[in-house]
């Protein structure tokens, strides 16, 4: 039993323990996820790569209580919050901006969903969109924006969420390359000033580099982590971090684990 | 520019309605076609210039009723539309039925309806909501249960309820496909309101249409005809307005 003080002392965000999903439909048993244990401490900002369809995103469903897990937990603050819905702040893969609301209105979403849309949310989501490009498209809908200020909005809407976890979805990779170097660089700054615990699924090796903590690396299905790397370098990170023989070796190190990986799996 | 684009579109079919009443005219006169088989646009003009005073009344009385017939008919589809997507149980069992249901030519119903209800407002009224429901309701049913996956999967994730799914996604996102059942329902409601007065009535254009048919006014019949098309012409560009100012957070069709 954990008692009040030993989850002050150990304030892991999100845990997720020897998470197993099957998917059963009729007579076909396809194994998703395999033992899966992850932590993600508070204020942390934690990647997962893995080959393409391997079931990360089904990671993030059972995360966010839509999939029920056929053994394994997941706990938030030292609480059993298994297939609880409302706990974490999603960020879909493709933006899923709502047409028929105004980007004010999109990024309040959450917040409205749970009560909070007051004056004051107002004035805190006018000057984040400021903050991130978006001010004077408060009143634009979001066929409007670029797909950049799109997937911005979309991150504006999970950080402004109540919740203290946020997940992301490969916000990137539906953009372009120099977009998607901006919104990291972006997505940095933003994070480390407001040092929430994020989980960022990705296919980039250099992304989960240049933005977390932690790497987890998952296998080919049913999914199963493979490796933990710690990324050893200090905050905030600098701007020429990708060319520091440090980042190199590990990309190189990572790069060849995955591509092993994808070799084993059948095709 | 805009008006320009407007005019462009309005005036091929303008054209090809001149010269088809050019044709009509010239065809009338030239076989010597009788008044009260097919009489010409021009007798059809004069006969609305000198009688058209008379019909004022009939027509107020079919739009009193196709406006009332046309909003408990549209009220109705969306509520079964609404109570069918929240229960799934209704759905399946009822929606079946209801498809079933159309096989049923509502025209062949009224004289029963007649009988049941007597010759007043109600059995009419029953008539057009016969008609508008359908249309509304199927439109409805299929915009709201065909909600962006990726959209339903944030909501749910974000611990939204059911009726804030219902009202903040669900309802909006069938908006477009709602409105484009109720443009059929709007015209649907004139026939409908016609076809009622037809069968027993002693008001109305369709009750005016069928005196004139016994004392074989062919030019008068026309002239109904006419106000029937310009009032279901009315309703349908009313509701095509109503969906611009709705739907104005849709891109223009001509973009990209």
């Amino acid at each position: 039993m954990l008692t009040e003080k030993s989850h002050l002392a150990s304030p892991e965000a999100l845990e997720i323990r020897d998470i197993s999903l099957t998917f059963r439909e009729r007579r076909q048993h396809l194994p998703v996820l395999n033992d899966i244990s992850l932590s993600l401490p508070a204020g942390k900002f934690i990647s997962i790569i893995g080959p393409s369809g391997c079931g990360k995103s089904t990671l993030f469903h059972v995360i966010g209580g839509l999939l029920k897990p056929d053994r394994g937990n997941i706990l938030m603050g030292g609480q059993n919050v298994t297939g609880q819905r409302g706990l974490i702040s999603y960020v879909p893969q493709k933006p899923a901006l709502f047409p028929w609301r105004n980007t004010l209105d999109n990024v309040l979403l959450a917040r409205e969903l749970t009560g909070g849309a007051n004056e004051a949310a107002h004035e805190e989501a006018r000057a984040w969109m400021n903050r991130a490009g978006l001010g004077g498209f408060e009143k634009a809908y979001p066929h409007m924006l670029s797909g950049g200020m799109q997937q911005r909005a979309s991150f504006l809407r999970g950080l402004l969420a109540p919740q203290e976890v946020i997940c992301l979805d490969e916000p990137f990779s539906s953009l372009d390359e120099l977009t998607r170097s901006d919104m990291q660089r972006w997505l940095l700054d933003l994070w480390e000033d407001s040092r929430r615990s994020v989980i960022l699924i990705t296919h980039s090796v250099d992304e989960a580099l240049i933005l977390s903590d932690t790497i987890y690396l998952l296998s080919g299905r049913p999914a199963a982590v493979l490796h933990r790397v710690d990324v050893p370098f200090t905050r905030p990170r600098r701007e020429d971090l990708t060319e520091d023989p440090g980042f190199l070796e590990l990309k190189r190190e990572i790069g060849a684990r995955m591509k092993e990986e994808q070799r084993k799996k059948p095709i | 520019m805009k008006l320009r684009q407007l005019w462009n579109s309005i005036w091929p079919p303008l054209v090809a309605v001149i010269l088809f009443l050019i044709l009509w005219q010239a065809a009338t006169s030239l076989f010597h076609i009788e008044k009260w088989i097919l009489p010409s646009p021009a007798d059809i003009a004069k006969e609305a210039s000198t009688g058209a005073a008379g019909l004022w009344r009939h027509t107020l009385a079919t739009l009193r009723l196709l406006l009332l017939g046309f909003a408990i008919g549209t009220a109705v589809g969306l509520l079964m539309a609404f109570a069918l997507h929240v229960v799934p149980f209704l759905k399946s069992s009822l929606y079946p039925l209801i498809i079933l249901s159309q096989n049923v030519p509502t025209i062949a119903l009224a004289p029963l309806l007649m009988i049941w209800f007597g010759f007043g407002i109600l059995p009419k009224i029953i008539v057009i909501t016969l008609v508008c429901f359908f249309p509304v309701a199927v439109a409805a049913m299929d915009g709201l249960s065909r909600a962006d996956r990726v959209m339903l999967d944030y909501m749910r994730m974000a611990g939204a309820s059911k009726g804030q799914i219902f009202t903040k996604l669900e309802i909006p996102h069938a908006l477009p496909s709602i409105l484009s059942g109720i443009k059929i329902a709007a015209t649907y409601s004139v026939m409908g309101a016609v076809i009622a007065e037809w069968i027993g009535a002693d008001k109305g254009i369709g009750y005016y249409m069928m005196l004139q048919k016994s004392s074989f006014r062919t030019d008068k019949i026309f002239l109904a005809i006419a106000i029937i098309v310009a009032i279901s012409l009315a309703m349908f560009g009313l509701i095509a307005l109503l969906e611009k100012w709705l739907i104005r957070y849709k891109p223009a069709k001509d973009d990209k």
